[in-house]
């Protein structure tokens, strides 16, 4: 694609008047934003700020009157970081584009304080950029990212939960690398025969482990019994993105218009079973004691070979690579069959706020993050790639080819080779809906209740908690 | 007309106040105080009264910030008088404050009355230092070091007890023991205050009230449970009144440690309140949660300061 062929009429004029030196340095195509002096403020979760300023970069480079402000939230899972976002707008402070992972998509969609960004996309006179952006993106990311019909996010990143292996501790102890078509009984072998226990009896390394979260955590295991915590349909509509960009694709064949999670299934006999697994391998001591979080903690514990197998998707890669360990150290499979092979994933991308005070020029930058210049100076996805990349072209085995594990095909391949998987369920009212799963988690986990029990408790207080909410989707 | 009047009573008003009697230089004493109280007074009301006010409003409405408020009269209390969660965290914050002021008091004692004797003056500095350099230290830092330390497989703490032949204590995530695992970080980092405290307490007991109890026999324990705590007792009744106080409030952390797990045993009425608002976007909920907890601060308060009477002794 030639920069001739994308250069609109609008960008010739600008550049002939402005003859902007950023313009002229990037060559790109942009909106005509406004040229009085704009800051729009960015929010970021964690350390996104450095890894998100050579985007800022290419943005005042091409817009030098736009300012780049970075408002910096973090917490130790998604939902924490939305509920400081809520906290930072109910305290009056504005911002032009948030991030919001699949966890918060809905929620901040659900209070209207995302922007529907349709008309956006298909009023902009640059469509070529689109669909080559769409034409890269798998459409079960961007389902996962519409609401009500919508489009909120483009996606950025995304994480299926896959399975990693420290390939050191299986061969201490004559296991390879399981096939893709590994099933729940091959995962249980591996991780029995993979635990160690001193004279007491206590675990002195654990063939499996997990956090207590909504994303990964023991939710895999429920997508593969054939379970989920809600029932799980799709509203209608996002014709304009299927028929006008997907058209002739078959994996977006069948796709609507978002999720909609209406009815708590936490306690039906498939959920129960799930979580009785986990349970038995914690009780066996195969598993250590769950704890709150992304996994931090445990990252160590497997880079020193006291963990063999984790859920993770591919952030986990860049973070095994920080961590010190080798390209062979360690690898990835899909997630083991059990009913089916139904993968889970979350994806994440910036929303533009409702009230965003330069709301041109807060597109332009979410544009250009997900452009594939934003792809190629993003942090996220260079030197290391630290999160799965949304778009195909950055996904494949040659990203991952000096830090990543041999099997890196099988990040992108659970969208394309398991077409049944499905984002976490993650309603408007997500926040409490996680508190409740989690809780619930840690009561069968630290043995204070039966699976059956926890989830039973569960189920009445996510139905107590779906009957308060508002009228979130259309004909309900 | 109206210009003559105004400036009449602009001038009768002018007399009032500037009359040259004793009333008069009553008068602009008693304005000049309330002049130099109104900053303050204006800082309660906004700053403190004010959010209570609105907090009390709030918890009358539902809303979530982003919709106007419904107005659902008392339907926010009624909903937290059936919450189990409330209940059970509620319960969590009475048995912590319990254990936690009662650990911080007696601990605190024990260690200013050993600091107190010790005669030399680099090794009080000394003591005084390390039992008070906790104190300065930001909780969150503390709940994720500790978070390791009480780690049940990795952390250093079960390490050592596995040495001296215990087994894993499971610290953060069994119900059993999360609260007391909370209540021994909390005391590390607070004891420094009530030891501060007691400390500057026992300096002040006189000589001379010491030397009478000798004379008398009163001596060891006796003299400590008969002359030095009674003389003790208003700092020990200020340290349980902010102890109670800090330790209802309690948030950062069981938060930062455990969010509340495993299950709900270690979730406390502030982390509730602050899940509701803020996690929940429910802010009528949150603010009669926040009511309820400021009547039960307020209970406590009251009780405190009315059995005080019988066992305070003032010098």
């Amino acid at each position: 694609m030639s920069a001739e062929k994308k250069m609109s009429r609008r960008d010739l004029l600008k550049l002939a008047g402005a003859g902007s030196a950023g313009l002229v340095m990037s060559g790109l195509p942009v909106k005509v934003i406004a040229q009085d002096s704009v800051t729009i403020k960015v929010q970021t979760a964690g350390l996104d700020d450095n890894t998100l300023q050579p985007v800022a970069d290419i943005m005042v480079a091409r817009h030098p009157n736009v300012n780049v402000e970075w408002v910096v939230l973090t917490g130790i899972d998604h939902e924490e970081v939305a509920a400081k976002i809520l906290a930072l707008v109910a305290a009056g402070e504005s911002i032009d584009v948030g991030y919001a992972a699949t966890e918060a998509c809905q929620l901040f969609a659900g209070q209207g304080l995302a922007a529907p960004l349709d008309d956006r996309v298909t009023g902009d006179p640059d469509q070529d950029f689109w669909t080559d952006f769409f034409s890269d993106v798998h459409p079960s990311l961007v389902e996962a990212m519409m609401y009500e019909g919508s489009l909120y996010e483009p996606p950025r990143d995304f994480n299926a939960a896959n399975m990693y292996f420290n390939t050191n501790v299986l061969a201490e102890n004559g296991f390879d690398v399981p096939g893709s078509e590994w099933t729940k009984d091959d995962f249980v072998e591996i991780a029995r025969g993979t635990t160690k226990k001193d004279a007491n009896g206590n675990t002195e390394a654990f063939g499996y482990a997990w956090t207590n979260r909504l994303w990964g955590s023991w939710m895999p295991w429920i997508f593969v019994a054939g379970g989920n915590l809600y029932t799980e349909e799709r509203a209608p509509g996002g014709d304009w993105v299927w028929d006008g960009y997907y058209e002739g694709d078959m994996a977006a064949d069948g796709r609507g218009g978002g999720f909609r999670w209406r009815e708590p299934i936490a306690n039906s006999p498939e959920v129960v079973e799930a979580l009785q697994l986990v349970v038995d391998l914690w009780q066996e001591g195969v598993t250590p004691d769950i704890e709150m979080g992304s996994g931090q903690t445990l990252t160590g514990f497997y880079s020193s070979g006291l963990l063999c197998m984790i859920p993770a998707g591919g952030f986990w890669a860049g973070r095994l690579a920080n961590e010190g360990m080798e390209k062979g150290d360690f690898d990835v499979q899909y997630w083991p069959n059990w009913r089916n092979q139904k993968h889970q994933f979350g994806t994440g991308g910036h929303w533009l706020a409702t009230v965003a005070e330069a709301p041109d020029e807060a597109w332009e930058f979410m544009k250009i993050e997900v452009s594939h210049d934003g792809f190629q100076s993003s942090e996220f996805f260079n030197p290391v790639i630290i999160t799965t990349p949304a778009r195909r072209s950055y996904s494949q085995a040659n990203a991952f080819e000096t830090t990543g594990p041999a099997n890196s095909d099988v990040f992108y391949g659970t969208l394309d080779d398991h077409p049944s998987t499905s984002p976490i369920p993650a309603p408007p009212w997500s926040n409490p809906m996680t508190t409740i799963f989690t809780t619930g988690t840690s009561n069968a986990m630290s043995g204070a209740m039966s699976p059956k029990d926890a989830l039973d408790q569960m189920q009445q207080e996510l139905e107590d908690l779906t009957a308060r909410q508002p009228q979130y989707y259309a004909d309900n | 007309m109206t210009t003559a009047k105004g400036a009449e009573a602009g001038g009768g008003l002018w007399h009032w106040l500037t009359q040259d009697t004793m009333d008069g230089l009553r008068r602009r004493r008693a304005i000049l105080g309330y002049l130099f109280l109104l900053p303050t007074l204006l800082g309660i009301f906004i700053f403190t009264a004010g959010p209570v006010f609105v907090s009390f409003g709030l918890s009358l409405f539902r809303w979530n910030i982003f919709k106007p408020p419904d107005f659902v009269e008392l339907a926010n209390y009624e909903r937290l008088m059936g919450d189990v969660r409330i209940a059970i965290s509620f319960g969590n914050t009475l048995k912590f404050t319990v254990l936690a002021v009662a650990t911080q008091v007696s601990i605190g004692l024990l260690l200013a009355m050993g600091v107190h004797r010790i005669t030399q003056t680099a090794m009080r500095y000394y003591f005084r230092t390390a039992f008070f350099l906790p104190l300065l230290m930001s909780g969150a830092a503390v709940a994720v070091v500790m978070g390791y330390i009480f780690h049940k497989e990795f952390g250093p703490l079960n390490y050592y007890l596995g040495l001296m032949g215990v087994q894993q204590i499971p610290w953060k995530t069994s119900a059993d023991w999360v609260l007391i695992t909370i209540v021994i970080m909390s005391a590390w980092r607070n004891l420094g205050f009530t030891f501060v405290l007691f400390l500057g307490g026992l300096s002040n007991i006189s000589r001379e009230v010491l030397d009478a109890a000798d004379v008398d026999g009163a001596q060891g324990l006796r003299r400590l449970w008969s002359v030095t705590i009674p003389l003790l007792s208003p700092q020990i009744l200020f340290a349980a009144v902010t102890g109670v106080i800090g330790a209802i409030q309690v948030f950062e952390e069981p938060f930062i440690m455990t969010r509340g797990g495993p299950g709900n045993a270690s979730r406390t009425a502030v982390m509730v309140l602050y899940e509701a608002a803020f996690k929940n976007i429910e802010y009528g909920y949150g603010s009669a949660i926040a009511v309820v907890l400021f009547l039960v601060i307020l209970a406590f308060t009251l009780v405190q300061m009315w059995m005080s009477r019988r066992w305070v002794f003032y010098q």
